[in-house]
């Protein structure tokens, strides 16, 4: 194994507990790392790789308080934050391991377990970068989003080195699904399921029968899946939507509040379940996954004005059957407070805030205030700051005015 | 009082100890640190570090095989070179095999690829070496190869070997030194490992040096 040059690699470490970190942080320097950034949380860490980019990503998995290494691992990824060709390296005790493995959708690209030794975290993240350095072509194409580049290049790697074998196959399926090739996918999972019964194949064949809109299929496989895996959660998601597509907005909703009950803490299964539960006409339960959501949203990378708007929309909606208690008020003018700081430069949302402000208000039968609003939501219209009510709101407020 | 599940306890009392050794582990390494390479403690310091090790590695075992019996252990097999494999598990028992003047090495098909729980494997293979240090007279050889659609990792030593007569049982019960348990361990380990209808398993026999050779067999397909 060819010894690598971190001289030149920048490195963010993110270590809650003081002690570890000042051990790591001389580690690395020890490896020659000459970059490296430190994050004591998870929402410092999502700062910092907002404003610069990393090369190696040592991230414990518990964190304190906050986010915990997996879900940060799955926001950056997700959003794209850290590219494809940067390495996540994740440091877990022996308790917090199956989280991580069980994740299966968002797998950091290795983990060491503590408590390791200078010697073998070294070694770690050699063979780590190595694996990096192999699969660069293929992660610099799914980064471009070139997926049919990624498919070809896997398969050169797959020839030139057979134990990154799993890895590639995993890709080509990922880039299939992408490319809506779901035939070619579904014939590389059975592939590998037949060979090894990996459970990315199996939740890859899934995904391929729900984009199929074979939903029965889809629901057996992911039922199979929660089963084999109580750590993996993100097969409640899927199954949930095979459920929304079978028109069973009930049952849907029933398995979110499952998977909310075993990993509470992710922003999008939490809008889910409010959008499921508006849909069922349910607010109540709408309006406690949107207040949550708005919890979280603050320090991650979902941090967008519908998270914010939801929740007021759903308050509007329990306004509907009758006045707001004083709790509720307050939730709902402390997320407009937020809009108001955050987002009222978006003609769209400003629009929207005042829609369901002045839904709150008529529900309460205070129609002056809810006039005064429209008042202000006219003027911005016509200095384009704000979006024009539609016909039907203009209809259904000068209703309300004029009672 | 509502009954409790003894195991479950136990099962958490030992990760919490297990988290004590890795910071009994971690303030070494500064207090080795802090004295440098060539202080005349440092021996001693090895053999405490070494010793810290092995408890936590056996730790890991028990949990495993707390997670093993109880069903609670999810499998996550994935593709490995031999090879890489086997240099892992020589490079992290090396510093022990020093510790005790024995020699520690591997061998194995450069191409050798195999289909396992690299997590378990790990902790089987480490349990196997560290029961080998107690009878290897020089060394210790790891390999692997494939045969008939099974993986197969032996633990060779140098040693006495695996004595089954009823006068020498000391070697293969669960009240000597573990290592009936370590044996039980390796055997749940291999058995998790299925493919189809076929499941893993374990051989005793004696190695190529008349020591003792433990052999584990894991499915693999065609």
């Amino acid at each position: 194994m060819a010894l690598q040059d971190f001289s030149n690699k920048k490195a963010l470490l993110i270590e809650d507990m003081a002690e570890a970190r000042i051990m790591q942080r001389k580690m690395l320097t020890d490896f020659g790392f000459t970059s490296i950034d430190i994050a004591m949380k998870a929402e410092t860490a999502i700062e910092l790789l907002r404003s610069k980019s990393f090369d190696v990503i040592l991230s414990d998995y518990n964190l304190g308080k906050g986010k915990d290494g997996q879900q940060l691992l799955e926001e950056v990824r997700h959003s794209a934050l850290i590219p494809n060709t940067a390495t996540y390296l994740m440091v877990t005790a022996e308790t917090s391991i199956e989280m991580v493995m069980g994740a299966i959708e968002y797998q950091p690209d290795g983990y060491v377990t503590k408590p390791f030794s200078q010697a073998m975290l070294q070694r770690r993240l050699n063979k780590l970068l190595e694996t990096k350095e192999r699969l660069y072509k293929v992660n610099l194409a799914l980064d471009n989003k070139e997926h049919e580049t990624a498919v070809s290049e896997a398969k050169i790697v797959m020839e030139k080195y057979p134990s990154l074998e799993g890895k590639c196959e995993r890709i080509m399926g990922d880039c299939f699904l992408e490319l809506k090739e779901y035939k070619k996918a579904l014939s590389l999972y059975n592939k590998t399921i037949k060979s090894r019964k990996m459970p990315w194949a199996l939740f890859g064949k899934a995904k391929c029968y729900y984009l199929m809109d074979e939903l029965d299929k889809a629901e057996k496989l992911l039922n199979q899946l929660m089963l084999d895996n109580r750590f993996f959660v993100s097969a409640y998601d899927w199954l949930a939507k095979v459920l929304l597509k079978q028109d069973k907005a009930a049952e849907a909703q029933s398995t979110l509040i499952e998977a909310i009950t075993k990993s509470p803490k992710n922003i999008l299964r939490q809008m889910e379940l409010g959008r499921i539960s508006l849909l069922l006409g349910d607010s109540i339960t709408a309006e406690m996954a949107y207040r949550k959501a708005v919890f979280l949203a603050k320090h991650s990378c979902y941090n967008t004005s519908e998270v914010y708007l939801k929740h007021l929309e759903s308050l509007a909606r329990i306004a509907d059957s009758g006045p707001l208690i004083a709790r509720q008020k307050d939730n709902f003018d402390s997320t407009l407070k937020k809009i108001h700081d955050g987002f009222f430069d978006e003609p769209d949302s400003r629009a929207k805030a005042y829609e369901y402000e002045m839904d709150i208000c008529i529900a309460d039968n205070e129609i002056s205030t809810a006039k005064q609003i429209f008042e202000v939501w006219l003027s911005d219209v016509s200095s384009a700051a704000a979006t024009a009510p539609s016909k039907q709101q203009t209809d259904r407020y000068s209703n309300a005015f004029g009672s | 009082m509502e009954k409790v599940n003894i195991s479950t306890i136990l099962a958490s009392a030992i990760h919490e100890s297990k988290n004590q050794v890795g910071t009994l582990l971690y303030q070494l390494q500064t207090v080795k640190e802090s004295l440098g390479k060539e202080a005349p403690q440092n021996r001693k310091i090895i053999q405490i570090e070494e010793s810290l090790k092995k408890l936590n590695d056996e730790w890991v075992e028990y949990l495993y095989l707390y997670r093993l019996a109880s069903d609670g252990y999810e499998l996550h097999p994935d593709t490995f070179l031999m090879e890489e494999f086997l240099d892992d598990q020589v490079f992290a028992l090396s510093p022990s095999a020093i510790a005790k003047d024995l020699q520690l090495s591997f061998d194995c098909d450069p191409k050798l690829t195999g289909c396992f729980d690299e997590r378990l494997m790990t902790a089987v293979v480490s349990t196997a070496v560290y029961n080998a240090f107690r009878y290897a007279k020089s060394k210790i050889v790891l390999t692997a190869l494939e045969e008939k659609n099974f993986l197969i990792i032996n633990i060779e030593d140098d040693g006495p070997g695996f004595v089954d007569d009823e006068e020498h049982h000391h070697h293969d019960t669960l009240l000597d030194d573990n290592t009936g348990l370590g044996l039980y361990f390796a055997e749940l380990s291999a058995s998790a490992h299925t493919y189809g209808e076929t499941c893993g398993y374990i051989e005793k026999s004696t190695s190529r040096f008349g020591g003792a050779c433990l052999s584990v067999h894991l499915p693999q397909t065609s």
